[in-house]
């Protein structure tokens, strides 16, 4: 018999007892919208919560900080790890690591124009600009052979203030002003930039470094939209100059950047506290960012820079906790969602049975006409199948319309009280590609489980008994 | 095909019933096989058994020298679907479907294509008469229509044997006759087998041979010579 034959008949049967087919396929869908909203909600909570992170910082992303790496209770493991061209090649040598991007940390007061104000700087290799996934906005990213150029972040204009400004807010003049107004970012492109450092213990010697700003970077309110990339060499120089009285130790300016940066401050303060058992040397890289190709990756490879002693971290860490807890969630929303199939599975199996006593002489001519075994079997599992795979796709149906109503609802709830224009917040009920094949396939695999022992049943009904006259 | 000490009893609580004891019978290829007896003497038993529809308590029956006991229920369909045909009583259509989808039943359960199976069983109807019936359902047509649906049925595979359970039971006369003569003339044109089960005697007369039951075993074999030569 062939498959297609198969299911005309099952379609057939089923559609003559159209009452009760409807009635149970009904079961079978709000078993499944049950299924598909539970588990919605449990996938939109992960992925705000996700989106939320990665506003923060890309989830493919470790950042590698020099000093140890601590256990939980604060004991070192292994000795500090260097960040030189030699950990770079350590680093790379790992599997699933796609980029390694070393990176130096300088800042200080910049001014273009007449304004005035606070500048952290990222030296990367221009070349490697690429692997840290930026677009840009306005201009362009670093590019090989850069010298002396820099790319900033959208939100870096706002953190600069006219000289006027500042002297009268300094007199008491003017109150700062409470809600800083968005500035234009082009208003900074093509600038010159530039950045006076003093170096020695009385801030003896002083040098002026000089930036042409080529690029904006796109994206507001995450971690790279207050930063300013240059070229690498550039920010070495102005960190040989800052150390050369110093004495080596860039501890003071970079901690002083890290503690902006939420993250990194951990670490660094760790680095300051012990600076007896690591020095670190002028020359060695502030961090190295390891770049992945996704999520999975980056927890085998963190979990891997920890192993060889590196003190790493990567917002992929962080989701691990909260991936757990929403595991529950999802776990118990789903267990509600399960069992309202399963009441709906036991309606697809009393269906399928008052089937067999309607069609016992059906059944019974049949199997003398050559039917075999298998035969039976299949059309009641056919039959079964089609309730749960047309219960399964109109539930589909039913949930993207239950998902979006509850998106609708919860939407207006959040936007209330957000100011207009900002971020749109996520729905809280997500139906990804894969949880609507699953649920249709579900749905199908339940109403066969549910056919099985009424199809069984069938099969050894005895033909003779179905077709005698009496 | 070859019937030996063929015997069937069935359990009824404590009681056991024989329907049918040690029946020895030969049918031969081509023939029309009657066999003829009061109710509850065992004839529809026999006809079961020999289409494998049931289990012999005892004996064996073999066709072509193929023994039918020691077959697998499946081995038995697929038999029953390759080279047998039925025809019933109560003509054991199916309600819902109609009568082209009755006639090609048989040869969906054998995996052929749609056209070839509408196609033989548009023919099968046109022969017997139903041209204008394709498209009815069993309740839109006459007793003798759906004898004729259910004889296009039995054959639309082909089949090396008939059997024929009271074809004409629940018929007039005149149908009773019309039906016979298809069946007689299938069997003189193909040589088909045809084992046919009846009370009515009168009906003997279009067969080649005719079996007389009484309580489960066989008490007289009626030759007619002049209408069957050899096989
Ligand atoms: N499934 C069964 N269970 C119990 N007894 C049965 C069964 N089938 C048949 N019998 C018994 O076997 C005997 C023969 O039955 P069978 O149906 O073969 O008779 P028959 O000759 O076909 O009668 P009729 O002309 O009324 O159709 C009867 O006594 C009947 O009661
Ligand atoms: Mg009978």
């Amino acid at each position: 018999m062939n498959k297609l034959d198969l299911l005309q008949l099952a379609q057939k049967s089923l559609w003559r007892r159209k009452a009760r087919t409807i009635l149970t396929v009904t079961g079978v869908m709000i078993g499944t919208t049950a299924i598909v909203v539970m588990l919605s909600l449990g996938i939109g909570l992960n992925e705000s919560q996700r989106r939320s992170m990665e506003s923060w910082g890309s989830l493919n992303v470790i950042r590698v900080q020099p000093g140890t790496n601590y256990d939980n209770e604060g004991n070192p493991l292994g000795e500090a790890k260097r960040l030189n061209d030699e950990t770079v090649e350590e680093i790379k040598a790992i599997d699933g690591v796609w980029a390694v991007t070393p990176a130096y940390d300088a800042g200080g007061e910049a001014r273009f124009g007449r304004k005035r104000g606070g500048l952290q700087l990222i030296g990367v290799d221009p070349a490697a600009m690429e692997n840290l996934e930026f677009t840009p906005l306005l201009g362009r990213l670093l590019e090989p052979g850069d010298r002396n150029v820099i790319v900033v972040g959208s939100e870096v204009i706002n953190q600069f203030q006219d000289e006027a400004d500042i002297k009268k807010m300094q007199r008491g003049m003017m109150i700062s002003p409470g809600m800083r107004e968005d500035k234009d970012p082009a208003d900074i492109m093509d600038q010159r930039l530039t950045m006076e450092l003093y170096s020695g213990t009385n801030r003896e010697q002083k040098k002026v470094f000089a930036f042409q700003v080529v690029g904006v970077l796109e994206g507001e309110q995450k971690e790279h939209s207050y930063q300013a990339y240059a070229p690498i060499e550039d920010v070495k120089k102005m960190r040989r100059f800052l150390n050369q009285a110093s004495g080596g130790s860039t501890s003071s300016m970079s901690r002083e950047i890290a503690m902006k940066m939420g993250g990194g401050a951990v670490s660094v303060r760790r680095v300051g506290g012990s600076k007896s058992s690591s020095r670190i040397e002028a020359d060695d890289y502030s961090y190295i960012l390891v770049h992945t190709k996704d999520v999975s990756d980056t927890k085998i490879v963190s979990q891997a820079l920890k192993d060889q002693g590196f003190n790493s971290w990567s917002m992929a860490d962080q989701l691990e906790g909260i991936e757990k807890t929403s595991r529950t969630i999802q776990a118990i929303l789903g267990g509600i969602g399960a069992i309202t199939l399963l009441v709906a599975a036991i309606g697809i199996t009393n269906t399928m049975i008052m089937a067999i006593y309607e069609r016992t002489r059906e059944i019974g001519i049949m199997k003398v006409i050559g039917a075999t075994f298998r035969d039976i079997h299949s059309m009641f599992l056919a039959e079964a199948g089609l309730i749960g795979f047309f219960g399964g796709i109109i539930g589909l149906g039913l949930s993207y319309t239950v998902s979006y109503v509850i998106n609708q609802i919860s939407k207006d709830f959040m936007n209330r009280g957000m100011p207009p224009g900002t971020e749109e917040a996520i729905g809280i009920s997500l139906i990804p590609g894969w949880l609507a094949l699953f649920a249709v396939l579900f749905a199908i695999m339940i109403g066969i489980l549910a056919g099985l022992y009424p199809a069984n049943r069938a099969v050894r009904l005895s033909p003779i008994n179905a077709i005698r006259n009496d | 095909m070859k019937v030996t000490a063929l015997t069937k009893k069935y359990r009824i609580g404590q009681e056991i019933v024989t329907a049918l004891d040690r029946v020895d019978l030969t049918v031969k290829q081509g023939e029309f096989l009657c066999i003829l007896g009061t109710s509850g003497s065992g004839k529809s038993t026999l006809l079961h058994l020999m289409a494998g529809l049931e289990r012999p308590t005892k004996g064996d029956i073999s066709i072509n020298g193929k023994t039918l006991s020691g077959m697998k229920e499946k081995d038995m369909a697929l038999f029953r679907r390759k080279h047998m045909g039925f025809v019933f009583q109560s003509y054991n259509l199916i309600p819902t479907m109609t009568a082209l989808e009755n006639v090609s039943l048989p040869l969906i359960f054998d995996g052929s294509d749609t056209r070839e199976r509408v196609g033989k069983a548009r023919e099968l109807l046109i022969q017997l008469g139903l041209k204008d019936r394709f498209r009815h359902k069993p309740q839109e047509m006459s007793g003798g229509q759906q004898q004729r649906v259910s004889i296009a049925r039995a054959l639309v595979n082909n089949p090396r044997i008939l059997f024929a359970d009271e074809p004409t039971g629940n018929l007039d006369s005149k149908t009773t006759k019309e039906i016979m003569e298809i069946l007689r003339e299938k069997v003189s044109q193909s040589g088909l087998t045809l084992v046919m089960v009846t009370h009515d005697n009168e009906l003997a007369e279009y067969a080649d041979r005719c079996i007389y039951m009484v309580d489960g075993m066989i008490t007289q074999i009626v030759e007619k010579g002049a209408r069957h030569e050899e096989a």
